[in-house]
C-alpha cells in the first residue's frame, strides 16, 4: 500500500511541475469542448429553428393556394414569400431565382386547381346521393383537367432528404384540402336532405386518431440528443479522456530513457504496485477531467448562449462509465508507453491513433449518420463504447445494469492492453 | 564467503552478431572494495545487469553472499544490494528530499525514520542545502552524490557502482571516494566500475579486468603492477592486457 501511495504522491508532484501537461489534461479540453459546441451549434439548429424561404407562385387565387401558404408558414420552418420589391413572384422569376440559387425551393400553384377539387369532391358527392336517393345534383366541370398539378422546383444543390420532406409536407396539404373539401359537400348535400337540421348538424371529424411524440428521457424535453451540448461535451470530455495517453507514454518513456524506471525494478517488491499507483492516478485524473468537463456543460454553456447539459437521473452509473473509460485510457497510455522506445514515436502515435479511433468511434459526428461499414468498424472503437454508455446514461436514464455490455466492454479491452503491456516487459528482461 | 561469486556466464543478446558474455568466471571476497575494469564492450554492464536480475544470463552461475540470483531468490537478492546506476537515475522535476522519500516508501521505509535517514545522508553528502531544490537544476557533481544516496537508503550489505564520478569535479569526487572507504570500512562490500584507473588503483583492494565477455586478468592492483616490470600503474597494466586498439 506505501508503495502504491507513494507512487500517486510521486505522480502528483510530477504532473504539478508540469505547466505544459497540466494545460494538456485540463485547459485544452475545456477549450475545445467549449469551440465544438459553440460551432456545431449552428448546423444542430439547421434541423430545429433555421427557416427556409419558399417563393410561392398563386395562379389560383383559391382556397388550395391559401391553405398551402398558410400551412407553410404555420409549420415554423418555412417563410412563404410571394411578392419580391412589391410584385407578385412570377413563375418566370422564380425558376430564375431557384436556377441561380438564390433560393432553394419554389411552389407553382396551378390556376383553376381549387375549382378543380370542389368539382372533384362535388362528383364523388353526387355519385353516393344518386346511392341514396338523394335528388340534389352539385356542378361538376363538364370536363377535369388533364394532370393539373402544383408544380415544385428545388435548388439544383438541394439534398434528397430535404426535398423528399418538402414533398411529404406538401402532399399532405393537398390531401388535407382535399379532404375538407369533401367533407365540407357531404355536410352540404346531407344539409339540403334534412333541411330541419340546419343549425345542429354536427361537424364530420375526420381525424380519429393523431400522433403525439413523447421523450422518454427525466426532463420531457424533446430532441435534447439533438443539441451541440449534450453531443459535444461528453464526446470530447471522452475525446480529452483518451489524450492522457500522451502524458502517460511520455512519462513512461522517461522514466525509461532517464534510467529511474530501472531504479524502480532494482528495489525489492512487485512493480505491479508501481504500476498500479501510477494507473489509479491516472484514471483519477481522468475523472477529475471528465467532470471538469460536465460542470463546463451545465454551468458555462448557458452563459455562451448555449442549453445546459442534462446528466439523467443515475449519476452512479454516470461517475462508474468515467471511472471505466479512465480505465482504458490510461490503459491505452501504458500499452504506448511500453511498446515504442522513444518520446516521438509514441506521441505521435498516440495523437494520430486516438484521433482515428475518436473520428470512427462517433466523436466527431454521431454513428448513426456514418456509412454502414464505417459504422461496424466504428463500433470497435472504446471511444464509441464509452459515448454509447454516456448517451445511455444522460438521454436514456439507464442505469448500470444498463450501461453493463458498454462498461465490460471497456475494462476488458483495459485488461487486455495492459495484459500486452506486461508481457511486451516480460519479454525485453528475459 | 564472497560477495559476489560468477561461473562461467555467457549472454548473447536477441540480434547481437556477436557475445556480450563469453564463459566469464571471477569472484569478489566480502566486505572489500572492488573493481570491475575492462574497455568499451567488454560486457560490464551486461555483467551488473545480470548480477541484479534485470537481465537474464543465457547460461552460467551467479552467487550473491552464497544466494543463487535465481526467479525465486530475486526479491532477497534485491534487499542486500544497492545500485548506482551511471544515469542519473532520478526524477529530475523532483527535489532532491522528494525522489529521496518516493524510493525510500518503496524500500518501505516511511515516516520520521525515513526522515532522519534522508536528512543524514544529505549532510553525508554536502547537499542539505539543496535538499529542496529540483534534481534537474543541481549540477553534475551534486546529481551524481544524489543518485548515490537512492541507492544506499536500505543500507545494502553490497553496493555496486557504476561510473560513479564519470563528469564529476574533484570535490565532489574526492567525497563520493572518501564516502565508498567509510561504506566499505562499516563492513560492506563495494563493486565499483569506472574507466578512471587511477581511480580504481587508489581505492579498489581487488580488481577484475573483462574484455570481450571474459575475464583476462584479476588481482590486488599493486600486485599486478609488479607482476609486470613494464608497468608503472594499473592503467598500464590494463593496457598490457586489453591492448591499444580503440573499442566500439
Amino acid at each position: 500500500m506505501l508503495r502504491l501511495i507513494a507512487t500517486i504522491r510521486k505522480e502528483w508532484l510530477l504532473l504539478l511541475r508540469d505547466k505544459a501537461g497540466l494545460a494538456l489534461l485540463f485547459a485544452m479540453p475545456i477549450i475545445l469542448i467549449t469551440v465544438m459546441a459553440l460551432i456545431q451549434d449552428a448546423p444542430f439548429k439547421d434541423y430545429q429553428e433555421v427557416k427556409f424561404d419558399i417563393l410561392t407562385v398563386d395562379n389560383d387565387q383559391g382556397r388550395l393556394g391559401r391553405y398551402i401558404r398558410e400551412g407553410l408558414g404555420n409549420s415554423g420552418q418555412f417563410n412563404v414569400i410571394d411578392s419580391l420589391n412589391d410584385q407578385p413572384v412570377s413563375e418566370t422569376t422564380a425558376k430564375a431565382l431557384i436556377g441561380e440559387g438564390h433560393y432553394k425551393i419554389s411552389i407553382i400553384i396551378p390556376k383553376g386547381s381549387t375549382a378543380e377539387i370542389v368539382s372533384n369532391a362535388n362528383k364523388i358527392v353526387n355519385d353516393i346521393s344518386k346511392r341514396m336517393g338523394i335528388p340534389v345534383q352539385l356542378p361538376v366541370k363538364a370536363i377535369a383537367a388533364d394532370s393539373l398539378a402544383v408544380q415544385l422546383y428545388f435548388d439544383p444543390a438541394a439534398k434528397k432528404a430535404f426535398k423528399s420532406a418538402i414533398h411529404q409536407a406538401l402532399d399532405n396539404f393537398l390531401t388535407q384540402v382535399q379532404t375538407d373539401l369533401l367533407l365540407e359537400r357531404i355536410q352540404l348535400q346531407l344539409k339540403s336532405k334534412d333541411s330541419t337540421a340546419t343549425d345542429t348538424f354536427p361537424a364530420i371529424k375526420l381525424k380519429a386518431v393523431g400522433l403525439q411524440e413523447t421523450n422518454l428521457g427525466k426532463n420531457q424535453e424533446i430532441d435534447v440528443i439533438s443539441n451541440s451540448v449534450q453531443h459535444n461535451v461528453p464526446a470530447w470530455s471522452i475525446f480529452a479522456m483518451f489524450f492522457i495517453v500522451i502524458p502517460i507514454a511520455g512519462n513512461m518513456i522517461r522514466e525509461r530513457e532517464d534510467g529511474s524506471l530501472v531504479r524502480m525494478k532494482l528495489i525489492p517488491g512487485n512493480y505491479l504496485s508501481i504500476l498500479s499507483g501510477k494507473l489509479l492516478f491516472f484514471v483519477g485524473i481522468c475523472v477529475v477531467q471528465f467532470y471538469l468537463m460536465i460542470v463546463i456543460g451545465i454551468y458555462v454553456m448557458p452563459l455562451l448562449d448555449l442549453p445546459a447539459l442534462q446528466l439523467g437521473v443515475n449519476h452512479l452509473a454516470g461517475f462508474i462509465t468515467a471511472v471505466t473509460i479512465g480505465v482504458t485510457a490510461t490503459a491505452y497510455g501504458i500499452l504506448i508507453g511500453t511498446l515504442f522506445k522513444t518520446p516521438n514515436q509514441a506521441l505521435n502515435f498516440g495523437a494520430i491513433s486516438i484521433v482515428i479511433l475518436s473520428a470512427i468511434g462517433g466523436i466527431w459526428i454521431p454513428l448513426e449518420i456514418m456509412p454502414e461499414n464505417i459504422q461496424m468498424i466504428g463500433r470497435l472503437s472504446p471511444l464509441s463504447w464509452g459515448l454509447d454508455a454516456i448517451n445511455d446514461v444522460y438521454l436514456r436514464n439507464g442505469n448500470v445494469s444498463f450501461i453493463l455490455p458498454d462498461i465490460t466492454r471497456l475494462l476488458a479491452c483495459g485488461l487486455v492492453m495492459l495484459g500486452i503491456a506486461a508481457w511486451v516487459e516480460q519479454r525485453r528482461i528475459s | 564467503m564472497t560477495s559476489i561469486a560468477v561461473t562461467d556466464l555467457h549472454k548473447t543478446y536477441a540480434g547481437a552478431l556477436t557475445p556480450s558474455l563469453e564463459g566469464l568466471s571471477f569472484s569478489f571476497p566480502e566486505g572489500k572494495i572492488v573493481g570491475l575494469l575492462g574497455p568499451n564492450g567488454a560486457g560490464k554492464t551486461t555483467t551488473i545487469s545480470i548480477l541484479c536480475g534485470l537481465v537474464k544470463a543465457g547460461s552460467g552461475k551467479v552467487m550473491i553472499f552464497d544466494i543463487p540470483q535465481d526467479a525465486a531468490r530475486r526479491e532477497a537478492i534485491k534487499r542486500i544490494i544497492g545500485i548506482v546506476p551511471q544515469q542519473i537515475a532520478l526524477f529530475p522535476q523532483l527535489t532532491a528530499k522528494e525522489n529521496l522519500c518516493y524510493f525510500g516508501n518503496l524500500y518501505g521505509f516511511k515516516g520520521k525514520a525515513l526522515k532522519q535517514k534522508i536528512d543524514h545522508y544529505l549532510e553525508i553528502f554536502g547537499l542539505e542545502k539543496a535538499a529542496d531544490k529540483e534534481v534537474g537544476k543541481f549540477s553534475g557533481g551534486m546529481k551524481r552524490r544524489t543518485n548515490i544516496i537512492a541507492a544506499i537508503l536500505h543500507e545494502p550489505r553490497l553496493l555496486i557502482l557504476d561510473e560513479p564520478t564519470a563528469g564529476v569535479d574533484v570535490q565532489s569526487r574526492t567525497m563520493i571516494l572518501q564516502f565508498l572507504k567509510e561504506y566499505n570500512q562499516k563492513g560492506n562490500s563495494v563493486v565499483y566500475t569506472s574507466h578512471l584507473l587511477d581511480e580504481a588503483q587508489q581505492i579498489c583492494e581487488d580488481v577484475a579486468i573483462i574484455d570481450e565477455g571474459k575475464l583476462v586478468v584479476q588481482g590486488n592492483p599493486t600486485d599486478l603492477i609488479r607482476q609486470h616490470p613494464a608497468c608503472r600503474n594499473l592503467e598500464d597494466v590494463f593496457l598490457h592486457y586489453t591492448g591499444h586498439a580503440v573499442r566500439d
